[in-house]
């Protein structure tokens, strides 16, 4: 339908059919006092705080709940609207402690602003106010529920946007009271998107509470370093100190949420972790040194193995959380010391499709696409914990009918109707896609038997008109993860859809372009020597090694520690101090995190986001480019007098411009899987455990949603085992055997012993690695 | 003098055990549906009946339902549901529990023809959480009928399906509002929603619903048969009110009379009549104040309500409601400040709480009332409750609103010196005879 | 003539009896001079002297940490830091006035809900090393614990105005 033309307030605009009067009045910047209504919310229009005036209408009427019609003539500032919207003030103030002094919400808080223009100076009302007794929530949201002013904005985000129900009304009239019933930790992974919808101090942060006003904050822009959506947040700082992050409003992004993760993960900026001064280690003992001496100490050492153990001992690896300039420079230092050893795979296991792999790994698509899906295939990815945000988009697309199905190793919980959830072992996860695939008439070349399951989800799939596999990081690092990517290719191809790969960390497609794999360039050029990969680097020890951004617990390989440990010279780039880090670096040179330095994230839509230092680097701290040029410089390498990181990032950009990369190789053929024997332990990093900064957010970790470091089993696997619940039993691998709590899961597949990763305690097992059960004694 | 009495709804009145079928059929129950479903009556023809009829809604707006019934398509595809309001809930009135109680089959017929009008096979009776008794009633009556095989699918072979639930409420005055009522039939808390949309466009579970209170569907099997004298029953319903008010009406008379009761009779009698029926005012007391239509309508003082007649046009003339019909008689030991401060009692606890005006605008009129009740209040005050009052008609999402707020403009408008007494005594006046 | 005038002036030195006139007015004249540090003058209840932070009667110091007055400060010289105290109230863990930087103009005073940071009378008060022009919060505090009485009586006096 055509738009058409309304009034308001004497100003002819146009409106689109179907939308609300509080939209059109928006999108024309004339302001209409609101608390309930909000851009991404349902209607409710309780708060009566926008009733306008409206020609011909008897009342005057909500504009968030008022259809615009053509030719409707609308006062909003007219007597008979302001008497309404101070009517309506009058009342929302009553009941109102006006405790603004000590509310966190002070200064920017929506009763405070609306009140200065439609409040009295003094109240009426004289009785004794309403106080509701506060909820304990869990450590990321205090409460202060006398402020509440009922405007049910954090209730409807629960159930709309997060799709779990955890805060409602109680009790009627007055007594209404927002709350979660029984008193319990909020388990949303989102929950954090309450404080900014709360329009008054009810809901506010809890790590931030009473550090800081509205006022005092200076706002940065950046990007937020936890998943590869790359959302966009705006930091806050005070005195130059991170004080809060809060989202930054993207619609093709994060729309205008932010995960708690993104959110709260800053917490972690200032524990008492951070190294202030780089370090080096004589004789075993550490020892704080200046700049100048640990770099020369770095220089040394690698000149040292090259000299005598020849360029090709030396190899370096990364975490996806370093920035694109930083592991573009990190990769050129290595190649031009001639080691062509460099990835950033180490969670990884199955390398056998990686020159299959496009320029980057990524979503192939927008995210806004994700939402317009109708069949949805999710492959090995705990998708709320992983992409928070995304999976808010694929609940969008579920609740407009996309149907959603999920293969996982191990069981997840979904925030929207999942038609087919199947939690199988990693082997019956190739054999339930195989099925799919011979449901679909693929043809495998080997034998595929179709299970009532995989013939269902197949239907599904072929009836869809934009289908989309997406592929998790259980996929990643799963032992025949290109078999399941080809399965997974050749399906979405039947379909006519696509593959989306869910990878871990804000930079992995920058990874791939800055080159930092073993097998290709920068701009991903063929490499001239092929290097190994990080599976092969922790199996055979090399003689010096280079770890940025990663401690030896995020790092997925067997062997990792005897390997490190054997190493001769170990240089790590980090921002924490951490014990098996210590136990193995020689040179310790602390870097900025992801504030105090300049940087670029590519994320999975492969759309380059730079972002600037918002605050001064801690202590002696350098940012991570900075030091690896000087790095390069002290090597007397060529190519390392870059002005800004910025010149990195174009020099990357002319690179990746300039070059078509070839096509990519066929994915390797496809095998018969063998049938799962004994007992599979499964790994997967916690929400909260992925990478070194969330570790140390305390409010995180507190939050519950880590789940508890121990061996889950099936119930009936147990009592196989004749173990009991909450028992120390000793998990042995071929190579190490640690003890842990046993809990019990009913949604287990038999043979999987889930054991979370991310934890120094578990570091040691491999993933996806055969495992023995036995009672310790 | 009132010529007749219980011809509608209360037409089975007399019988020994009225509520069972054979009782109910003896008078010509269910003729009407067994007429329409042998004869696949045209629906507009009902319709039409309804309309010359001038049914208006028993339930306290008094919409026309025919015009209502007309809302709803037959042939409109998907789903549509029939609604039978039961939560009777507003203090003074009593009418649906007696017809409930007394005659629920003659209700199950006319919510089958309602169902048959618009097309809806599924029927939902909304009873009140506190009407136990009642519900058993229409339980064992539906049980007779889909015996009977006059409910259920493929009824009696002519391929109409009805079928009927009764569904007791949990004991929320709000969940009488129609919109407060689906959500609460679907699941969720008892909250009024927003309208525009209406139920008929998106009603119980998003799908269009017609919604009428006890009475209005209880009348629908009297005005569609045929009387014996070979009039037409839609003609002689409306000869029995007035016009534009046809019909019957049960009015709950509660208060100050001797014979306090329901009591069914055509539009338009004259209050004194009524008054009378009840047996008048007590003894060596004079009627000072009666609440025509249920403790939401505005009260009348005596003088104005002797004139009146008991129909929707002449109370509305008067500045009040018929609303549900309950008849609140007060004499002159009433003090009428206490009498607010009670109904403020009960709308301070039943506001739903969603939408501001009221919620906060309950509590704050119960609270002054309370203080000038208990002699702590000032002249000012008075103003205040007025200004509040006004300050909450027009502004919400439902008419609870308007259910307190008028009351108490009407009692200051009508009664204004006793409140001015009690805040100068400090204490109340009417019992001693002070005031 | 006139000469005469002025020899006879000159001889009785009338200019000087003149001058002793004066000088002898003033000799028996109610004197206003005070003896300082000693003697003061009366002050205004609204003087803006040195700074105070006040306490309830109940010992329990007002500040809740709203930083109205930081903001308000025109001069800058007000820095907080707060966070919830162990009972869960807001409190502040740094309140400091850097003397050097008040222009005495009476804001924070004025801007405070709670009549915590007030201006006291004292006007004499002297800073011998660096550092010490800093007002912490401890020393506020006692400064307000000592003058409480004047604080509350100058505080009393000038209610009807505030």
């Amino acid at each position: 339908m055509d738009k058409f033309n309304i009034e308001i307030d004497g100003k002819t605009i146009e409106a689109d059919p179907g939308s609300m009067l509080i939209e059109a009045a928006d999108n024309n910047g004339i302001h209409i006092p609101r608390f309930c209504y909000h851009k991404k919310l349902s209607v409710a229009a309780n708060c009566r705080m926008c009733l306008v005036e409206v020609e011909k209408a008897p009342k005057p009427l909500p504009a968030c709940a008022t259809p615009v019609t053509a030719g409707m003539i609308v006062r909003t500032r007219s007597k008979k609207a302001l008497e309404a919207q101070r009517a309506v003030m009058e009342f929302l103030l009553i009941n109102h402690p006006l405790d603004c002094p000590i509310c966190d919400q002070g200064g920017e808080c929506e009763l405070q602003d609306v009140a200065m223009g439609y409040g009295k100076d003094l109240s009426r009302y004289t009785e004794g106010k309403r106080t509701v007794k506060d909820k304990n929530i869990g450590p990321l949201i205090s409460t202060e529920m006398t402020r509440c002013i009922q405007c049910t904005r954090c209730v409807r985000f629960g159930e709309e946007v997060a799709g779990f129900r955890e805060m409602g009304g109680m009790n009627r009239g007055e007594h209404l009271e927002i709350g979660t019933y029984l008193d319990h930790n909020l388990q949303s992974e989102v929950s954090g998107n309450i404080i900014d919808l709360c329009p008054v101090g009810a809901l506010t942060s809890k790590p931030f509470r009473f550090k800081a006003r509205a006022w005092e904050l200076q706002q940065r822009p950046s990007i937020a370093p936890h998943d590869a959506l790359g959302s966009n947040i705006n930091v806050h700082l005070r005195r130059g100190e991170v004080m809060r992050v809060v989202p930054r409003d993207n619609e093709s992004i994060n729309e205008t949420w932010l995960s708690d993760r993104d959110r709260f993960a800053y917490t972690g900026l200032n524990s008492d972790d951070r190294l202030m001064q780089p370090m080096i280690k004589r004789k075993g003992v550490w020892e704080t040194v200046d700049w100048s001496l640990a770099l020369e100490q770095a220089a040394i050492g690698l000149k040292e193995i090259i000299n005598l153990e020849g360029a090709d001992e030396l190899a370096a690896l990364a975490s996806t959380q370093s920035t694109l300039e930083e592991l573009y420079l990190l990769q050129k230092i290595m190649r031009c010391l001639g080691s062509p050893h460099v990835d950033h795979r180490v969670r990884q296991i199955d390398f056998s499709c990686q020159d299959a792999m496009p320029l980057f790994p990524g979503l192939y698509q927008s995210i806004e696409q994700i939402e317009h899906a109708d069949q949805i295939l999710i492959l090995g990815s705990n998708i709320h914990h992983d992409m928070p945000l995304l999976a808010l988009r694929i609940r969008k697309a579920q609740v407009h009918g996309a149907k959603v199905h999920a293969i996982n190793p191990l069981p997840f919980t979904y925030h929207f109707d999942v038609q087919h959830d199947c939690v199988c072992d990693p082997q019956d996860m190739i054999i339930l896609l195989m099925g799919i695939a011979a449901a679909l008439n693929i043809s495998l070349g080997v034998e595929a038997s179709i299970s009532d399951t995989a013939k269902a989800i197949a239907t599904d799939l072929q009836s869809g008109k934009r289908v989309t596999i997406l592929l998790g990081v259980l996929v990643e690092h799963h032992p025949q993860s290109s078999l399941i990517r080809h399965l997974a290719k050749l399906i979405a191809d039947q379909c006519l859809g696509q593959v989306g790969l869910l990878t871990e960390g804000p930079n992995a497609a920058g990874a791939w372009l800055a080159g930092m794999v073993p097998h290709r360039q920068a701009a991903g050029k063929k490499a001239n020597k092929m290097g190994q990969d990080a599976a092969q680097l922790c199996e055979t020890p090399k003689k010096g090694y280079v770890l940025f951004n990663l401690e030896p617990l995020d790092i997925g390989q067997t062997n990792v520690m005897q390997t490190l440990k054997a190493a001769k010279f170990v240089i790590a780039l980090t921002s924490f101090k951490q014990a098996d880090l210590l136990d193995v670096a020689d040179v310790i040179l602390p870097i900025a995190p992801f504030t105090e330095t300049v940087g670029t994230f590519v994320n999975l839509t492969g759309l380059w986001q730079s972002f600037t230092a918002v605050s001064k680097p801690f202590g002696e701290v350098r940012p991570g480019w900075k030091v690896l040029r000087v790095l390069g410089n002290l090597l007397e390498l060529p190519g390392f007098d870059y002005e800004d990181a910025f010149a990195i990032r174009d020099e990357l950009k002319a690179q990746v411009d300039a070059f078509t990369p070839d096509a990519p190789a066929p994915l390797p053929a496809i095998t018969k899987p063998s049938a799962q024997e004994g007992l599979v332990r499964v790994g997967h990093w916690p929400i909260y455990r992925g990478d070194p900064l969330v570790r140390r957010a305390q409010p995180l970790q507190d939050s519950g949603l880590n789940g508890s470091v121990a061996a889950f089993v099936h119930p009936a696997l147990a009592v196989r085992l004749k173990l009991t619940v909450g028992q120390h039993v000793i998990v042995q691998q071929s190579h190490a055997h640690i003890q842990l709590p046993l809990q019990v899961d009913e949604r287990l597949p038999m043979n999987v012993v889930y054991i979370p990763a991310g934890y120094s305690e578990t570091a040691i097992l491999a993933d996806y690695a055969a495992v023995i059960l036995g009672a310790a004694t | 003098m009132i010529e007749h009495q219980n011809l509608v709804c209360f037409r089975g009145l007399h019988l020994p055990e009225p509520w069972t079928m054979a009782a109910y059929e003896s008078i010509g129950g269910y003729k009407v549906w067994r007429k329409i479903l042998a004869e696949q009556t045209p629906a507009d023809q009902l319709i039409a009946d309804l309309k010359t009829a001038v049914l208006r809604g028993r339930g306290g707006a008094g919409f026309p339902t025919g015009l209502k019934w007309s809302f709803l398509q037959r042939n409109a595809p998907g789903q549509k549901y029939v609604l039978c309001n039961s939560d009777e809930g507003e203090p003074g009135t009593c009418k649906d529990r007696d017809i409930l109680r007394f005659n629920p089959h003659q209700l199950i017929e006319g919510m089958a023809i309602a169902g048959y009008v618009m097309g809806a096979t599924v029927g939902y009776n909304y009873i009140r959480g506190e009407f136990w008794e009642p519900f058993q009633r229409c339980e064992a009556a539906l049980a007779e009928a889909y015996a009977a095989g006059l409910l259920g699918k493929n009824i009696q072979g002519k391929g109409v399906d009805f079928d009927l639930y009764n569904h007791l409420g949990a004991g929320a005055y709000i969940c009488g509002e129609e919109t407060a009522l689906m959500e609460s039939l679907e699941g969720r808390k008892g909250q009024p929603r927003f309208k525009p949309p209406f139920p008929a466009n998106y009603g119980l579970y998003g799908r269009p619903t017609t919604i009428n209170n006890t009475e209005t569907f209880a009348s629908v099997p009297v005005i569609l048969a045929d009387r014996e004298d070979g009039q037409k029953g839609c003609d002689w319903f409306l000869n029995l009110g007035k016009p534009n008010n046809g019909g019957m009406k049960i009015f709950c008379v509660t208060g100050h009379v001797n014979r306090p009761g329901n009591y069914e009779i055509p539009l338009g009698t004259p209050f004194r009549d009524l008054l009378e029926l009840a047996g008048g005012v007590r003894e060596g007391h004079t009627l000072k104040a009666v609440i025509p239509g249920g403790s939401s309508a505005p009260v009348l003082p005596a003088a104005t309500m002797m004139e009146l007649t008991m129909d929707y046009d002449a109370i509305g003339k008067a500045g009040s409601m018929l609303g549900s019909g309950a008849v609140i008689v007060m004499d002159d030991t009433v003090c009428m400040v206490q009498i607010l401060t009670r109904l403020m009692d009960f709308y301070y606890e039943e506001s739903c709480g969603q939408c501001t005006p009221c919620r906060e605008g309950s509590g704050w009129v119960h609270r002054i009332l309370w203080r000038i009740l208990n002699g702590e209040g000032h002249i000012e005050q008075l103003e205040l409750l007025e200004s509040i009052s006004s300050k909450v008609i027009g502004h919400t999402i439902c008419v609870f609103g308007e259910a307190f707020a008028l009351p108490i403009l009407s009692f200051l408008k009508h009664f204004r010196q006793e409140f001015i007494d009690h805040i100068k005594l400090k204490r109340c006046g009417v019992a001693d005879g002070q005031v | 003539m006139k000469a005469v005038k002025k020899f006879f002036k000159t001889f009785f030195l009338w200019e000087l009896l003149l001058g002793l006139k004066l000088t002898g007015r003033y000799f028996f004249v109610r004197k206003i001079t005070l003896q300082y540090p000693e003697e003061k003058t009366p002050t205004s209840p609204r003087f803006r002297g040195l700074h105070a932070l006040r306490r309830y009667p109940n010992g329990e110091e007002r500040c809740i940490a709203c930083k109205l007055c930081e903001a308000v400060c025109p001069a800058l010289a007000i820095t907080i830091e707060a966070e919830p105290r162990e009972d869960g109230s807001r409190r502040t863990t740094l309140y400091e006035i850097d003397l050097f930087k008040c222009i005495y103009c009476g804001f924070c005073e004025e801007s405070c809900p709670v009549d915590s940071i007030v201006e006291t009378g004292l006007a004499d008060y002297h800073f011998e090393k660096r550092g010490e022009n800093i007002m912490t919060k401890q020393k506020l505090l006692a400064i307000g614990d000592r003058y409480e009485p004047e604080i509350a009586a100058a505080r009393r006096e000038d209610k009807e105005y505030r």
